[in-house]
C-alpha cells in the first residue's frame, strides 16, 4: 500500500555515497588552504548523516523516501554552501539545516492526524494574526525582516505553512452554505479569500512582492480545491469566470505595480549589465563558465556578488559545481515533491495541504531559478533548503513535514479503537456466525 | 477519492509546468552560452580570415608578429575587443569568436574563426590608391553578394591601440561605408528609376530639354549646371551622361510625374521621405543606415535638389552600391551583402556557411534594364572609351557632391561591371576632392584590378 522504493538500507547507502562523492570532489577539485578543512566538513556531514538516520528509525511512519531525499539534500546543501568561493565550514547554514530537520518531523507529528489537524483551524487563524501583526508593527513599511540583534527573522515566510494550512483546513466546509444577505454562500471560503486580500495589502505595503506569487499560488490551489470538493460540480462557467477574474487582477496589479516592478518586467538586462542587469548578467556568465562540471568548489567569483548565496545560488552551483549538479540538486527537491504522487494522500484534507505545500515549492523555485536566469523577471526569492536564509529554511523542513504527514497518516480512528477489543469483535462474529 | 485524484492532478501539472520550465532554461543556456562568455569581458577569442587566410583579426596572439600597416585598412570594419567600436565585424560578432563550448569550457588553443569574404590584398591596394586622401570604397560580387573590398579612409590601425585616441582624425573609428553621406549626381540613379516607373521608358527615352546653363524653375529660384554655357538640347541618355541639372529639373516639373508617386518609388529602394522612420540594413549583424531625403514640393528648388542629390538626400555607399547590384541584375532586386564567409567553432567544425539572400522588389525589372542601358551607354562612352577605365564593360554614375554648406566637395563614383564572370558593383567616394587630385575612376580602376 505504502510505496518507499528502495529499502530502508538501501537509501542509507545511497545517500552516504552520494555525500561521499561530494566530498570527493571538494577534496579533489576544490579550493581549499588546509586539507583539514575539508576533513572537518566530512566529519560534520557524515555524522549528521547517521544521526538523522538513527532519528528517521526512531519514528513511526509508513513512508521515509521524502525523509531520505530530505536528508540528502540538506548536507548536499551544507557542502554547497561551505565550498562558496573556497571551502570552510558553513557552521550558521549547517544549524539552519538540522532546524528544517527537526521542524520536518515536529510538522509530521503535528499534523499527521488529518481530523485533529483540521479541527485546529482556530490555532491557525490566530497564529495568521500574530504573524500578520507582527510584520506590521516590527518589520516597517518597507522591510521585510526583524531584526533581534542575534537573529533576524522574516516573519512572511513563517506565513506560508500556516497560509497552506489555513486554505485545507476550510475545504471541508464546502457543504455548510449559509444565507448571507441573501446569498448562500460558505462563510469559510470568506475568511480564506479575506486572508489572501489581508496578505496581498500587507506585502505590497512591505513591497515584499517576490513572495506575492507563492501566497497567490497557494491561495488559488485552495480555490481549486474548492472547486474539485466532493460533490461540487465543476461548472464550466465558473471555471471561465475564475480565469476572467484572475486575468482582470493581474492586469490591476500591473497596472498599479510600483515603477521598479514594471521596470523588471521590461529590462534588457545586457543593455545595462553594471546597473539594473548586473545580478543576472554575473548570474549567467557564470553558469557558462561552469560548463557541466563547473571551475571545482570554491574556485568560483559568483560569490562575490551580492545575494550568491540565497537569490542567485542555482548560478553560484552551476559555477562552481556545474550545471549537472545544479540539476541534481533541484531535481532531488523535485523528488521529495513527487513522493506525494506514489504515495498518494487518504483524505481529501490532506490533498489540499499536498498541493499547497508543492505551489509554495515550485512557485519559489520557478522565482528563483527562472528569475536570476533572465526567463522571468527577477525577484528575491530562496531556494527552498539550497539558499541561505534560517526562516526559509525552517519553513521549508516545516513545509516537507507536512508533505511526510500527508504519506503516512495517522488515522484519527485507529487511535480510538484499543487493538485488544478485536478478539471480542470476533468472538461476536464468530457467535453470529 | 475523485478529489484526491484531482488534486494529484495539479500537483502533477505544477510540476510537469516547472520541467518543462527547467527544459527551456538548459537549452537556452547551451544555445547561449557563448554569448554569456563573450559579455565576461575575459573570454579566449578566435581568428578572423579573409577569403584567402590572410589574417584580419588575431584573438589568440594578438597583434604583434604582423608588419606594420597589416592591419591598418580594416581597423573600422574588423574592429577589435577593445569596446572602442560597437559597429564592426568582431564586435557584432564576439559570440561567434569565442573559443568556448559548454562542454569543454574556455580553450586557448579553440578554433573558432570567421572567414570573411574579404579580399585583404585588394583592400589593401584600394587603400593605398587614395593616396593622401580621405574616402570610401566598397565593392562586392553582385550575384552572391560576397563584400570584397570596404575601405574607409582615416581608418584606425588596431595594432598600434587607442593611446593617441585624441588625436585620432575625424571618422577614424566609423566604417563609413554604412553611414549617409550626401550623393550628389549619382542620386540620377534613383530619380531616372522613378521617372522609368512613372513616365515607361519609351516616353521617357523620347523626352528632350535643353540647357543653356541655367534654369529658372517654377518657383522661379534658379538651377544651375556645372557647365556654365549649358549642354544644348539632350535627352536622357546625353543628359545622365553629362550630370545636367536643368534636364533633370525640367523633367521633374514638366513631364507630368505626379510627386506622390515619386515618392513612392522612393519609398520602394529604401528611403525614408520626409521625417519617415530611418531603418537600417544588417550586413552579418553590421549596421548600416538607409537612405533618407525630403521631397515637399516638385515645383520647389530643395525637391528638386534633393532628387539630384543635393540638399538634404543622405544615403549610405552600401547602400548606393546595393542599388547597382538590382540595376546589374537588371531585376530590380539587389543581393544583399554580406562579409561572413564561414564560421568554424571551438573544435573546428564548420557551424554556418554564407547564403546568398535577395531584397524584396525595390523597382520594377523595366526601371532596371532601362538603367543598366543608360549606365553602360555612359560607361561606354565616356569612361571606356577615353581610356579612364580599361579593360571591362562597366556601367557607372559620377556625382560630386557638396558638404559642410557648399565650402567642399566629394567626389563620387557609382557603377558595375557588366561581366557575368566578374560581377563586380562598386561605390567610390573622395572626400574634399579638388582638381589635380586622384579621381574616383583611377581608384576604381585599381580597385578592379586588383580584385581580377
Amino acid at each position: 500500500m505504502y510505496k518507499n522504493g528502495i529499502s530502508y538500507f538501501g537509501l542509507i547507502l545511497l545517500i552516504l555515497l552520494s555525500h561521499i562523492s561530494l566530498l570527493a570532489i571538494v577534496l579533489f577539485r576544490g579550493n581549499y588552504g588546509d586539507v583539514t578543512d575539508v576533513g572537518l566538513l566530512t566529519a560534520i556531514v557524515l555524522g549528521t548523516d547517521l544521526i538523522y538516520f538513527c532519528v528517521l528509525r526512531l519514528m513511526r511512519q509508513a513512508t521515509y523516501t521524502a525523509d531520505f531525499a530530505l536528508v540528502l539534500l540538506l548536507n548536499m546543501s551544507v557542502i554547497f554552501q561551505s565550498c562558496f568561493g573556497g571551502v570552510g565550514f558553513a557552521f550558521k547554514h549547517y544549524l539552519m539545516t538540522v532546524g528544517a530537520f527537526v521542524c520536518c518531523q515536529i510538522a509530521y507529528l503535528l499534523t499527521r492526524d488529518a481530523v485533529v489537524t483540521e479541527k485546529r483551524k482556530p490555532v491557525y487563524y490566530i497564529l495568521f494574526g500574530v504573524l500578520m501583526l507582527s510584520i506590521l508593527l516590527f518589520t516597517g513599511s518597507r522591510g521585510i525582516w526583524i531584526d533581534l540583534g542575534f537573529i533576524t527573522l522574516q516573519p512572511s515566510e513563517f506565513l506560508k505553512p500556516v497560509f497552506v494550512l489555513l486554505c485545507a483546513t476550510s475545504i471541508s466546509a464546502q457543504q455548510n452554505k449559509k444565507k448571507t444577505l441573501g446569498f448562500r454562500i460558505v462563510r469559510d471560503n470568506w475568511y480564506v479569500y479575506g486572508c489572501t486580500v489581508l496578505i496581498v495589502l500587507l506585502q505590497w505595503w512591505c513591497r515584499d512582492l517576490g513572495s506575492l506569487p507563492t501566497f497567490l499560488a497557494v491561495a488559488g490551489c485552495g480555490l481549486i480545491c474548492r472547486i474539485c470538493y466532493p460533490r461540487a460540480k465543476l461548472s464550466k462557467k465558473l471555471i471561465v469566470g475564475l480565469c476572467a477574474g484572475g486575468a482582470a487582477l493581474a492586469a490591476i496589479a500591473v497596472k498599479l505595480a510600483p515603477a521598479y516592478v514594471l521596470e523588471r518586467l521590461h529590462v534588457d538586462i545586457w543593455k545595462d549589465p553594471s546597473g539594473s542587469g548586473y545580478q543576472q548578467c554575473k548570474a549567467l556568465i557564470a553558469i557558462a563558465e561552469g560548463g557541466w562540471f563547473g571551475k571545482g568548489p570554491g574556485q568560483g567569483t559568483l560569490h562575490k556578488v551580492a545575494a550568491s548565496d540565497t537569490d542567485i545560488v542555482f548560478s553560484t552551483i552551476c559555477e562552481e559545481w556545474g550545471l549537472l549538479m545544479a540539476l541534481l540538486a533541484i531535481f532531488t527537491i523535485l523528488l521529495i515533491l513527487c513522493t506525494s504522487l506514489t504515495n498518494t494522500p487518504r483524505s481529501y484534507y490532506h490533498a489540499c495541504i499536498v498541493n499547497g505545500v508543492v505551489a509554495v515549492f515550485v512557485v519559489q523555485m520557478t522565482l528563483n531559478i527562472f528569475g536570476s536566469c533572465n526567463l522571468i523577471p527577477f525577484t528575491g526569492v530562496t531556494i527552498p533548503f539550497i539558499s541561505q536564509g534560517g526562516s526559509s529554511m525552517l519553513t521549508s523542513g516545516f513545509l516537507v513535514g507536512l508533505l511526510k504527514a500527508t504519506q503516512s497518516p495517522l488515522f484519527h480512528s485507529q487511535v480510538k479503537v484499543p487493538r485488544r477489543k478485536a478478539p471480542i469483535l470476533n468472538k461476536k462474529r464468530k457467535a453470529m456466525a | 477519492m475523485k478529489s484526491i485524484l484531482r488534486g494529484r492532478r495539479l500537483v502533477t501539472l505544477m510540476l510537469l509546468l516547472f520541467l518543462a520550465g527547467m527544459v527551456v532554461l538548459v537549452v537556452r543556456i547551451q544555445l547561449e552560452a557563448s554569448f554569456y562568455i563573450s559579455q565576461s569581458g575575459k573570454p579566449c577569442y578566435g581568428m578572423v580570415y579573409d577569403r584567402e587566410g590572410d589574417v584580419l583579426f588575431d584573438g589568440i596572439n594578438g597583434y604583434s608578429g604582423y608588419e606594420s600597416g597589416h592591419f591598418a585598412d580594416i581597423g573600422s570594419l574588423i574592429g577589435d575587443t577593445s569596446g572602442q567600436m560597437t559597429n564592426t565585424l568582431v564586435a557584432r560578432n564576439l559570440e561567434l569568436l569565442t573559443n568556448y563550448s559548454f562542454t569543454t569550457g574556455m580553450r586557448r588553443d579553440g578554433k573558432s574563426a570567421i572567414t570573411t569574404t574579404l579580399d585583404h590584398a585588394a583592400n589593401q591596394a584600394t587603400y593605398k590608391a587614395f593616396g593622401k586622401k580621405d574616402g570610401i570604397a566598397i565593392a562586392y560580387n553582385y550575384k552572391t553578394g560576397e563584400m570584397l573590398v570596404n575601405v574607409s579612409k582615416p581608418c584606425v590601425d588596431v595594432a598600434k591601440g587607442y593611446g593617441d585616441i585624441s588625436n585620432f582624425p575625424e571618422g577614424s573609428l566609423l566604417c563609413k561605408a554604412f553611414y549617409g553621406t550626401v550623393p550628389g549626381s549619382t542620386q540620377k540613379v534613383s530619380t531616372v528609376i522613378a521617372a522609368t516607373e512613372i513616365l515607361g521608358a519609351e516616353q521617357l527615352e523620347s523626352l528632350s530639354y535643353s540647357c543653356s546653363g541655367s534654369y529658372l524653375n517654377d518657383s522661379h529660384q534658379s538651377i544651375n549646371c556645372h557647365k556654365s554655357s549649358g549642354h544644348g538640347q539632350q535627352d536622357i541618355i546625353q543628359a545622365f551622361a553629362n550630370s545636367c541639372n536643368p534636364f533633370f529639373a525640367q523633367l521633374l516639373e514638366r513631364s507630368g510625374m505626379p510627386l506622390d508617386r515619386i515618392i513612392s518609388v522612393y519609398r520602394g529602394m529604401g528611403y525614408a521621405v520626409n521625417g519617415d522612420q530611418k531603418g537600417t540594413i544588417s550586413i552579418d549583424g553590421i549596421l548600416s543606415e538607409t537612405a533618407s531625403t525630403t521631397l515637399k514640393d516638385i515645383h520647389d528648388f530643395d525637391t528638386q535638389w534633393g532628387c539630384m542629390g543635393q540638399g538634404e538626400t543622405l544615403v549610405s555607399p552600401c547602400q548606393l552600391m546595393m542599388w547597382q547590384s538590382a540595376v546589374a541584375n537588371g531585376t530590380g532586386v539587389s543581393t544583399k551583402p554580406h562579409l561572413i564567409a564561414s564560421v568554424t567553432n571551438v573544435s573546428g567544425k564548420v557551424t554556418q556557411t554564407a547564403v546568398t539572400e535577395y531584397t524584396e522588389q525595390l523597382f520594377s525589372p523595366a526601371a532596371a534594364r532601362e538603367v543598366r542601358k543608360i549606365m553602360l551607354d555612359n560607361g561606354k562612352n565616356h569612361y571606356v572609351a577615353s581610356g579612364k577605365i580599361r579593360g571591362y564593360d562597366i556601367g557607372v554614375k559620377s556625382g560630386t557632391a557638396q558638404v559642410n554648406g557648399g565650402k567642399e566637395e566629394n567626389s563620387l563614383l557609382v557603377g558595375f561591371v557588366n561581366d557575368p564572370a566578374f560581377p563586380i558593383a562598386f561605390c567610390v567616394v573622395i572626400e574634399k576632392r579638388v582638381g589635380g587630385e586622384v579621381t574616383t575612376h583611377q581608384i576604381v580602376q585599381q580597385m578592379l584590378d586588383a580584385l581580377k
